[in-house]
């Protein structure tokens, strides 16, 4: 086995908003910087407007998999699902969560309750040692394009000093991974990420 | 564009998706036919293909209309000298098992990958039948990779065998590996493609009759004992021990041996167990098994679902004479679902007679849901919503497998019962014989031509009642709209042809057939009232692309949508009773999100007074 930092980081979202796209992408950045990298996807009926899990866990684990109180690191890209994923953090781990709210539909037509963003810190900052909640939604636009918004997330968890490499890394791998008309919007996008964590 | 699948070099290291790493090591293989049926969590495969546009050109791929014409397909070509692979998820193999069970006796010298993609812990299933049990019952030799590199290196092993052998190989993979990424070594693609095996006519090999079938088995079981040589001394069977030599020992298959090695690593006690891996895990190589354990003390067995592995086992310690204490599914490792880190970390812990607190965790509580939901415009809703209007609770819905299947959930509620693809009509006219109720059969395209044909054909063979109502989307929508005979001609280019639904149901002889549009819900509702009057054999065919299909593949956007023009009872009915997913409601009142809106207009139809369309702005 490597001697490598050991993370395990989860990842949720609702189906359709690109937490998928976000895990493969970080997963390529580690493998560019030669961390060892293993990701695992649910897909399929979670798909039709349902939660999307995905999981990255870096320096040498072979399990695609996480469970409950075992991720260093939460990437939520909804609130409400940051809170529903928060089990899976170990006590003291740290979250990076979009503000953006998602209602679901019973939520939509009023016959269940969205906790307020209040009620989300709380319940979060109870298990987590840091947490950050980021507009991502805003952030992304103003970079572009609203979906540039996953990757003002990524950016800082980049910055945190968290992982086994930087955001300088994963500067890199925007410019090499993404396509060229998407470039210039996630790149600015990273520096909104990386800002908010300058200033947290 | 170059793709690293299709053109990378030996040496390049590429993070795959364990179903890319599948197709990339079928191509170091030289595959030459793909042949498929679609199904979560298998499906990447063959559209990888696809998306390649190797067809035609590398390799010929296929998407048949069902499991076993896929599996018999890709045996045809196998025995006309390809390198053939059939891909599907585990319950596809229960359709695909016929040809298979025979295939293995009349063997194939081209040679014979079969991918079956088991779900263990349901994620997208029905059921979480271990398909390794195929691999003792037909004689298949397996291979169940645990990584994304593995996947490859196994795809390409298994054709090797399968070519040497001459025998159906099964590559068994479960959903965490299917679905992980991973990096992925690659090997050389074959400088050539030209190594078709040459038929030889030989029907006393070919035409398993009973006298030759006889003198077949007697093969497939000499071709079984050169499988397990393989097995022995497979690169994919490795064994750990440590310095200390310890007395205790753990024999793991699949993704079970990842959680093994994590959590000894995590628990720093992979100083006090030997480990056996196991990667082509039938026929079970039993000398190396055996030597494994002659020192051994104790062994803990660990695999997902059947303790298949685990009898086998001990079925060699017992063979041999071993007085080593074997043990494995309990209260810890249980057949049900998967095994987890925290799974393993718990067996080991007992196993070892360490300590072990079972940290409790409970899922975050009182948070709204968020279930799959059939979504906005979804065509499929405007019928559930038709038929609970004409039949409400007097009639029985038979469903069946595919996005439609939420229709289950209230307030549509219109899935009674289920089996498998294609038994909303046999089981639902079975069902009919016994009850004195009207039945509603709902089935999708795909699923009609993949086994719903028959079904109709056996009811109107047999004078038997049922509705039938063919829930036609234009797409294989649950999978990710892979291709099926009923899309439309654009769709399918050149090298597949549009088959016509309403031909082929008035073709089987049925006379009382209706076609509507899904979104025309005054005519779904007529249709249905005039065939809750008649008897025999009805069937209603209900157009509408999938939403989603029309906007990412036809180019159909809304320039259209609803809005609320009046608040109150009836509107208030109509979010209760059709409960679109666009609707919402804040402080009492109701209004329709625009950025969900397909403008299918099946609320202006439900409540006039209540929506209007106005343009998208």
């Amino acid at each position: 086995m490597s001697a490598q930092k050991r993370l395990r980081i989860y990842f949720t979202g609702v189906g359709g908003q690109g937490s998928l796209t976000a895990t493969a992408l970080l997963a390529r950045t580690a493998l560019y910087a030669g961390v060892d990298v293993v990701a695992g996807e649910v897909h399929g009926m979670a798909q039709r407007g349902g939660v999307v899990e995905s999981v990255l866990l870096l320096g040498g684990w072979r399990s695609p998999k996480l469970e409950y109180g075992e991720a260093d690191i939460i990437l939520g890209f909804e609130p409400l699902e940051t809170l529903r994923g928060l089990p899976y953090l170990r006590k003291g781990g740290v979250v990076f969560s979009s503000s953006d709210a998602m209602p679901p539909v019973s939520v939509a037509l009023g016959v269940e309750s969205y906790p307020s963003m209040d009620e989300i810190r709380e319940r979060v900052g109870a298990v987590a040692s840091q947490s950050h909640f980021l507009p991502c939604r805003e952030l992304g636009m103003k970079a572009g394009a609203v979906q540039a918004g996953n990757t003002v997330l990524l950016a800082a968890l980049c910055a945190s000093n968290l992982l086994p490499f930087g955001v300088d890394v994963f500067e890199k791998a925007l410019q090499i991974f993404l396509p060229e008309k998407i470039k210039a919007a996630n790149l600015k996008a990273l520096e909104f990420g990386q800002d908010y964590i300058a200033n947290a | 564009m170059s793709n690293p699948l299709l053109q990378g070099k030996g040496d390049e290291c590429h993070l795959l998706l364990g179903n890319e790493a599948i197709v990339r090591g079928a191509l170091e293989a030289g595959v030459h036919v793909v042949t498929c049926y679609p199904g979560t969590p298998s499906s990447e495969v063959p559209d990888t293909f696809r998306r390649l546009g190797g067809n035609g050109k590398q390799y010929t791929l296929q998407y048949s209309v069902n499991e076993k014409v896929a599996m018999e397909v890709a045996c045809g070509a196998s025995l006309a000298g390809a390198k053939a692979l059939v891909t599907m998820k585990h319950v596809g193999l229960n359709v695909a098992a016929d040809p298979l069970f025979t295939a293995t006796y009349t063997g194939l010298p081209g040679g014979l990958v079969v991918l079956s993609a088991d779900d263990p812990g349901f994620h997208s299933s029905q059921n979480e039948q271990d398909n390794r049990n195929y691999a003792r019952a037909a004689s298949l030799p397996c291979f169940e990779p645990s990584s994304a590199q593995e996947a490859k290196d196994m795809t390409k092993e298994a054709f090797r065998v399968a070519r040497e052998l001459e025998q159906p190989v099964l590559l068994r993979t479960t959903t965490r590996v299917n679905h992980m990424r991973g990096a992925v070594r690659f090997g050389d693609l074959p400088a050539s493609r030209d190594d078709l095996v040459e038929f030889k006519r030989n029907p006393l090999r070919h035409v398993p009759v009973p006298a030759v079938a006889k003198v077949r088995h007697k093969v497939l079981e000499e071709n079984m004992a050169r499988a397990q040589e393989i097995a022995e001394t497979s690169p994919f069977n490795v064994s750990h021990v440590p310095a200390a030599k310890p007395k205790l020992g753990v024999i793991a298959s699949g993704i079970s041996r990842s959680y093994v090695l994590d959590a000894l690593e995590e628990k720093g006690w992979s100083d006090r167990v030997c480990v056996l891996e196991l990667g082509m895990t039938w026929p079970l190589p039993e000398r190396l098994i055996a030597g494994f354990m002659g020192d051994l003390e104790r062994v803990l067995v660990v695999e997902e679902n059947d303790p298949l592995l685990e009898n086998g086992v001990r079925a060699i310690a017992q063979k041999k004479g071993l007085g080593v204490r074997i043990e494995g599914k309990g209260a810890i490792l249980t057949i049900q679902g998967e095994n987890s880190t925290p799974r393993l970390v718990q067996a080991l812990a007992a196993f070892l007679g360490e300590p072990c607190e079972e940290a409790v965790i409970e899922p975050a509580a009182n948070l709204p849901k968020r279930p799959p939901n059939l979504c906005a415009g979804c065509s499929h809703r405007a019928v559930f919503y038709a038929a609970r209007k004409i039949f409400g609770d007097d009639a029985i819905y038979s469903s069946d497998i595919g996005c439609y299947t939420l229709g289950m959930l209230p307030p549509l509620k219109c899935a009674d019962f289920l089996f498998c693809m294609g038994s909303s009509i046999s089981a639902g006219s079975g069902f009919a014989m016994v009850a004195k109720k009207p039945v509603v059969g709902f089935i999708g395209d795909s699923t009609f031509f993949h086994s719903g044909m028959t079904g109709l054909a056996n009811a109107l063979f047999n004078e038997m009642d049922i509705i039938v109502v063919v829930l036609d989307n234009g797409t294989t929508a649950m999978t990710g709209h892979q291709p099926n005979p009923g899309m439309i001609q654009e769709q399918l280019g050149d090298v597949m042809r549009h088959l016509d639904i309403e031909s082929i149901v008035r073709g089987i002889g049925v006379t009382q057939v209706r076609k509507v549009s899904s979104f025309n819900l005054r005519a779904v509702e007529k249709a249905l009232e005039e065939f809750r009057d008649m008897s025999g054999v009805r069937v209603l065919i209900a157009e509408e692309p999938c939403a989603l299909y029309a906007r990412r593949s036809l180019g159909k956007g809304a320039s259209r949508v609803a809005e609320v023009i009046a608040q109150g009872e009836e509107t208030k009915k109509c979010v209760d009773s059709f409960a679109c997913p666009a609707f919402c409601c804040q402080n009492g009142e109701y209004s329709v999100d625009k950025t969900l809106c397909t403008g299918c207009g099946v609320c202006l139809q439900v409540a006039p007074k209540s929506f209007r369309l106005v343009k998208r702005g």
